[in-house]
């Protein structure tokens, strides 16, 4: 269970002291990995709230922010806010401890309330830039983590140039009966001229890729192709429209889709993606 | 002096009414419009198209809204939020309790007899099906818990009603799994959402499925009408359709529901309130960028389940690009009026009907062409069947910014519901902090500069304008 795990990580963390070593980079990363709300803070309450939503318990505390070491654009968190946090236990944190917190977003309103994934004391004063390095890091770490599974699941991964986008022909007989519905994706297909087989394909070679043209909000965050679009593909075999097969030129050849944020990077990636490959 | 402008509307008039920018009506007393992103989430800037909203009867100060809304957290999220308000909406909070991944690709909700029950119809992410959910307390942190799922829906639209200690919920949406292509349907729970019975509502041929937008609509003796689209042909993107309307005299707990009223035509179940209507279909910037095709609403007078009012959308053909019309019938759904209201290029009709029987019809129109169009956003009430009516501009804002994201752009839908002496609502719209734009005065709660119209976010820096989501109470006619 994560919340217990992290809170061995903390404690590991905690009495690793800094410069953290290896496991507790990697220790770190995990905390990092499940949130999105990351601060330096120095508990100011226990047994309370800062904001008015959220009901007191043994388990809410009150946190000055000291530093804000990531957080997602739209919140407002600034140093000297006080947010409140569900720890994951109580009386784990007592009023004057300095960490930094590892949260998910909870309640938003007057005020941040937040639920603890994980914290790491460190030595107090906590030595902020040295932990903002230490969290980016870690990001970093999650990123490539993600990314190298996300490889490992790809049949394919391309650097290259779209060259043609047409509207998908899917097979009849797999094709579901046509709905009219403004969730439609309406299927397109990008032809990709493989500039770098990096994985599972050749330079020179042609690959069909399926994406929802749609603009509708169900596929808000799917990837779409442009003509001239250059770019590294991680590319899957399609699963997904229930026609697993295309033409080019006459020739039936696999469909692939790109349907996540990580599957459509920019060509510049290609180098960090043949080095996540060899990493073991 | 309450200001107050009231239309007289000559029947002529009203048929050709074009959407001709005209000065906004005075302020009226005792309106409110709130913008519900909070201060804490200042620097967002996404589109929070389509809201809804949820009343609690026994409780005014408690509410439950949502909108096309990430989760703050990101879109690997395990949640997405709603809107909740425990002071009859003067300020929201954002709560990430539903379980689909980081947003809903639709959602409406409605409350239980006891607050605070809530039920939400929603199409999770990733997969869209169905979620049937359920909150025990919306104003827990607890995730909703799921009733009932199935893939392949579309628009699910919740409204409930209490009989006795059990909440029955109807939720309807176009089920592409019905068998023959009568993909209009209600699933029905009468047991407060243990269970769901899927109920098929339309009994005439189709094209092969009837329209995404199936709306039900309950009084208080247990009469529940329902408006749905039957769609009959289609030519390029255009569907002929009837707008029909069924209805159910005992709340749709008997074995055959929803057969109570019969068309004269073919003494079918379903009233065809107007028939081969043309329905452009267009999922593509249509109308100042939003898409259009399914505005459908349905209000009855809960008190007096005889009247009930239908609205929807169509291209008549005279030059608009989608035209609003609403109609009544004072006699259950057997005969109904023509059109007591026409309005060009507008969407996103809602209705509803106060304890007086005073209609309420909210409606967004896009008015002037290009870069100077605008969103304009009414209230009309009526008490003689719109042969009058007050007016009530709640927001008129640029139409061509900001630039959609996706679609919708304000939503496929907006809400509009009363309780006691107050209509209240919520529509989406450009969040301009500019006093203009909202002639009936306008509250942020998130950080904003009137005097240069700017947002701000938590440090003080320039946010880009984006569409946010407004509740708004306007009293009820006297």
């Amino acid at each position: 269970m994560y919340t217990r795990s992290a809170v061995l990580l903390a404690v590991t963390l905690s009495l690793l002291g800094s410069p953290a070593p290896a496991s507790a980079q990697g220790a770190r990363a995990a905390l990092v990995k499940q949130s999105d709300i990351i601060f330096i803070g120095t508990v100011t309450k226990v047994g309370a709230v800062a904001v008015p939503e959220v009901p007191a318990s043994d388990r809410t505390i009150v946190v000055r922010v000291d530093q804000v070491l990531e957080k997602p654009a739209a919140v407002a968190l600034t140093p000297g806010d006080s947010v409140t946090v569900q720890t994951v236990r109580p009386g784990s944190l007592k009023a004057g401890t300095q960490a930094t917190f590892y949260t998910t977003g909870w309640i938003f309103g007057r005020g941040v309330a937040v639920r603890e994934v994980g914290h790491e004391p460190g030595r107090s004063p906590v030595v902020a830039a040295v932990q903002q390095q230490a969290v980016a890091r870690a990001r970093l770490d999650v990123n490539d983590a993600d990314l190298k599974a996300h490889i490992q699941k790809a049949a394919m991964v391309v650097a290259g140039r779209v060259e043609q986008v047409r509207p998908a022909e899917l097979a009849a007989a797999a094709a579901r009966p046509k709905r009219i519905t403004e969730h439609d994706p309406n299927w397109q297909e990008a032809i990709i001229q493989v500039q770098d087989g990096i994985k599972g394909a050749q330079a020179g070679q042609q690959v069909v890729v399926r994406f929802p043209g749609s603009p509708d909000v169900a596929w808000v965050g799917t990837p779409k192709f442009a003509v001239g679009q250059e770019g590294t593909f991680l590319l899957h075999v399609d699963s997904t429209t229930g026609s697993p097969l295309s033409m080019i030129a006459g020739r039936s050849v696999p469909a692939y889709t790109a349907l996540h944020r990580l599957d459509v990077l920019p060509k510049q990636d290609a180098p960090r993606i043949r080095s996540l490959i060899r990493k073991p | 002096m309450r200001a107050r402008v009231i239309v007289v509307a000559v029947a002529v008039c009203v048929a050709c009414e074009a959407p001709v920018p005209h000065a906004p009506p005075a302020k009226l007393t005792g309106v409110r419009v709130v913008d519900l992103i909070p201060v804490s989430l200042s620097g967002e800037t996404w589109q929070d198209a389509e809201p809804f909203l949820a009343l609690y009867a026994a409780n005014p100060q408690l509410m439950a809204a949502s909108a096309f809304t990430p989760n703050p957290g990101g879109s690997a999220s395990a949640t997405a939020p709603i809107f909740v308000s425990d002071d009859g909406g003067d300020s929201w909070t954002l709560r990430n309790t539903l379980p689909s991944q980081g947003m809903t690709a639709d959602i409406t909700h409605a409350v239980g007899g006891n607050p605070p029950v809530l039920y939400a119809g929603i199409m999770k992410v990733p997969g869209f099906p169905l979620n049937e959910l359920k909150a025990s307390d919306f104003l827990s942190p607890a995730t909703m818990m799921l009733q009932s799922s199935r893939a392949d829906i579309d628009q699910p639209f919740v409204r409930t009603t209490g009989v006795g200690s059990a909440d029955r919920v109807y939720i309807g949406l176009n089920d592409f799994d019905a068998p023959d292509g009568r993909t209009a349907t209600v699933d029905v729970s009468l047991n407060g959402g243990a269970t769901y019975t899927s109920r098929r509502i339309e009994t005439r041929g189709t094209l092969g499925q009837n329209g995404p937008s199936i709306r039900p609509a309950v009084a208080q003796d247990h009469t529940v009408y329902v408006a749905y689209f039957g769609w009959r042909s289609q030519t390029g993107s255009d569907v002929t359709s009837d707008v029909v309307v069924v209805r159910d005299d005992s709340g749709a707990s008997g074995a055959t529901p929803f057969r109570d009223l019969l068309d004269p035509s073919d003494h079918l179940p379903g009233r065809l309130v107007a028939t081969h209507v043309t329905i452009p279909w267009s999922n593509a910037p249509t109308l100042g960028q939003e898409r259009i095709g399914s505005t459908l609403a349905i209000a009855v007078d809960a008190l007096h389940s005889d009247n009930v009012y239908v609205a929807w959308a169509d291209r008549v053909g005279t030059g608009d690009i989608y035209t609003v019309h609403v109609r009544r019938s004072t006699d259950r759904g057997a005969t109904w009026s023509g059109d007591l209201r026409t309005l060009t290029n507008a969407t996103d009709a809602s209705l509803a009907v106060s304890t007086n029987g005073t209609a309420g019809l909210l409606y967004q129109q896009v008015t002037g062409t290009g870069s100077t169009s605008r969103w304009v956003t009414r209230l009309e009430q009526s008490r003689d069947g719109f042969a009058t009516h007050q007016d009530v501009v709640l927001a008129t804002v640029p139409a061509a910014t900001p630039t959609f994201q996706f679609l919708p752009y304000i939503g496929d839908y907006n809400g509009l519901l009363a309780r006691g002496n107050q209509f209240l609502g919520i529509f989406s719209a450009n969040n301009t902090p500019d006093s203009t734009n909202f002639p009936q005065g306008v509250v942020y709660q998130r950080r904003v500069d009137f005097p240069t119209h700017r947002l701000l976010d938590g440090s003080g820096a320039a946010v880009a304008v984006s569409i946010d989501p407004f509740f708004f109470s306007v009293p009820v006619l006297p």
